[in-house]
């Protein structure tokens, strides 16, 4: 029956098992992070403004011409289909690809993040042991893709319950306890709110701050990946992107405010970590007890996260090689319709990294100059998507959207304009390295644009000794 | 039974060699800095050598695994611009190398992390803002720490 098991691009049953809040909750795990809150809250009432600067140059951009790009083409792929569709091929694997490169930067540090946070609730001087590390690491990184193994079903169960149990609960709790904090007459560390404490100062030395915001909702698009699976993805998408935004930004701002409200700014020093941050905030609420809870949800929530960031572009490159535009070494899936061969490769190149992050001694700066790297390689996808919504209204105009981005072409050109200029911009200041840089700036840029070049061009080798026999529908060797 | 050609298996080995590459490059060449005893106050001494106004000074120890305290300097020039310094001890390469990754964890969502944070011998010194004219003139002065 089409409503329950339809083919996929090249004959592979998809079941459809996503709705509404399954389809948010992706975008949910992918995107909220209590890491980002004590971040954010040392910039006291002006977190608002930078959160809504946030907003206005990326997460409505990005969610509303996700929300046009998955009505009007609800194909597997996410972003791969979408930039297809306008700029073939070549830009469609090439944006898939960088979404999926820049992952393997970032599995070592969110890897870290739950191993240490792990370590929180257990014995916090774990974190110095690198043998405990990696074993943790490791365990979190193969068993969620022993989770993806199983498919999109088993997938779907426990992204909902994760991101419910590890994002959005840990999240709830900073708030209410922030409300209780104000409510019991505590006293509030930040001065009294007027409009001026609520403007950000922008200047050469929050430039990259800047940028790094534009990018803080990155990720709105994950949802798209799962479009064969989701039950009815015209109706479906547009209203899990607006549920995913609401339930973002209100957790976000209420939690940073919680924190920015309870802990003095100098007390917020980022090289400590969040646990620590959050062990302040509770300890100051007189519920120590319920640090040691927190830690195990909130590596709970990285998990799930990982989870969102490792399943999704892995599922487009599963559609690439589907179609033939990788060796069939990559075109291996399962009797539950996972792409096995790209997750254990991911799983296999992950793991050489997260030995490399752990082991080598002082990762200082060559792991600043990767996570710059990440920037990039995101600001190559969201360019070429917010290009893909533009172009599409000219090429295809009369392709049905169920969901359109209102106000015309006039509309589409303000929404993805400015989509477009906040990652430009972020793409440009991504290669301004920090003023204490024992490598030269040019060593630096060079080093980030090689990087970034490297890992975006394998599709274009690939494409370039593509073979009719790599498709699977012409019988191609397997 | 599967079988694929050279093309194939060539071009598989090429792809993860080359998305290997630059992590490999990276991790190689970027500069590490050893383990080592410093004595005094690097931030302290280069500020005085810079003429840099230490506007405020404080003890501080971060809450962190072997962590042995330090201090947190508001640094300011000039021309008005202001810079918080925290500087911590560590008590031996793992304890401080940890502490490096932790750093490194706390990417604001998919981007980079806020601040700087140097690595001389034992200490770690993070600085918010990443750039400054302050940080600039303070980098040679630390830099020539860096080496036991």
């Amino acid at each position: 029956m089409i409503d329950e098991e339809t083919a996929g691009s090249t004959g592979l049953p998809s079941k459809k098992v996503l709705g509404l809040f399954a389809l948010a909750m992706i975008n949910v795990a992918a995107v909220l992070s209590i890491r980002n809150f004590p971040s954010m809250a040392v910039y006291g009432w002006s977190c608002i403004g930078w959160y809504i600067l946030g907003a206005v140059m990326f997460l409505i951009p990005i969610s509303l011409a996700g929300a046009e790009l998955a009505t009007g083409w609800p194909e597997g792929g996410g972003v791969y289909a979408w930039v297809k569709q306008a700029f073939g091929e070549k830009g469609g694997f090439t944006a898939l690809f960088c979404e999926w490169s820049n992952n393997l930067v970032w599995f070592p540090t969110v890897l870290s993040f739950i191993a240490s946070t792990l370590a929180f609730a257990l014995t916090p001087a774990l974190a110095n042991n690198p043998w405990y590390m990696f074993s943790v690491m490791m365990i979190a990184f193969w068993g969620t893709t022993a989770i993806a193994y199983f498919g999109e079903e088993a997938s779907t169960k426990f992204g909902n319950v994760g991101v419910i149990l590890g994002s959005i609960i840990p999240a709830v709790l900073i708030i209410l306890l922030g409300v209780w904090w104000m409510g019991s007459g505590q006293a509030i560390v930040l001065p009294p709110l007027t409009l001026d404490a609520m403007i950000p100062v922008i200047n050469v030395s929050t430039l990259p701050f800047f940028a790094t915001i534009i990018l803080l909702f990155a990720g709105m698009e994950m949802a798209g990946f799962h479009a064969l699976e989701t039950k009815n993805p015209q109706k479906d998408f547009p209203r899990a992107m607006a549920l995913s935004a609401v339930i973002i930004v209100v957790c976000t701002v209420l939690a940073t405010l919680a924190i920015a409200m309870v802990i003095p700014a100098n007390q917020l020093n980022l090289a400590s970590g969040v646990m620590q941050a959050i062990e302040y905030f509770f300890k100051a609420a007189g519920m120590s007890w319920l640090v040691a809870p927190m830690a195990v949800l909130i590596t709970l929530g990285g998990v799930v996260s990982l989870a969102a960031w490792l399943i999704g572009p892995a599922k487009g490159l599963g559609i690439v090689a589907e179609e033939g535009n990788m060796p069939p070494l990559f075109d291996r899936t399962n009797k539950y319709g996972a792409p096995v061969a790209v997750l254990v490769i991911q799983a296999l190149i992950g793991s050489v990294i997260s030995l490399l992050y752990v082991f080598l001694p002082s990762v200082n700066q060559a792991y600043w100059i990767l996570s710059a790297m990440t920037v990039e390689l995101l600001c190559i996808v969201y360019v070429l998507v917010f290009a893909s919504v533009i172009k599409l209204r000219y090429s295809q105009p009369d392709t049905p959207r169920p969901f359109k981005i209102p106000g015309g072409m006039a509309g589409i050109w303000l929404v993805g304009g400015l989509g477009m200029f906040g990652t430009i911009f972020a793409f440009i200041v991504g290669l301004m390295p920090p003023s204490y840089f024992t490598t030269s700036g040019f060593v630096y840029v060079g080093s980030v644009l090689l990087g970034t070049f490297l890992l975006a061009v394998p599709p274009l080798v690939f494409l370039k000794f593509k073979k009719a026999s790599w498709l699977k529908s012409a019988g191609g060797v397997r | 039974m599967s079988t694929y050609t050279r093309l194939e298996i060539g071009l598989f080995i090429l792809v993860i060699m080359v998305v290997l590459l630059p992590f490999i490059l990276i991790m190689g060449i970027a500069d590490a800095s050893p383990y080592h005893p410093i004595s005094g106050e690097p931030v302290d001494e280069a500020a005085q050598a810079t003429g840099i106004t230490v506007a405020s000074v404080r003890d501080s120890t971060w809450s962190l695994p072997g962590a042995l305290g330090g201090k947190t300097y508001v640094l300011t020039d000039n021309t008005g611009e202001t810079v918080t310094v925290s500087t911590q001890s560590f008590d031996s390469a793992e304890s401080r190398d940890a502490a490096v990754r932790v750093y490194h964890t706390q990417q604001v969502g998919r981007g980079m992390p806020v601040g700087s944070l140097v690595v001389i011998g034992q200490h770690l010194i993070y600085v918010t803002p990443a750039h400054s004219n302050i940080l600039e003139r303070l980098a040679p002065l630390l830099k020539q720490r860096i080496s036991p």
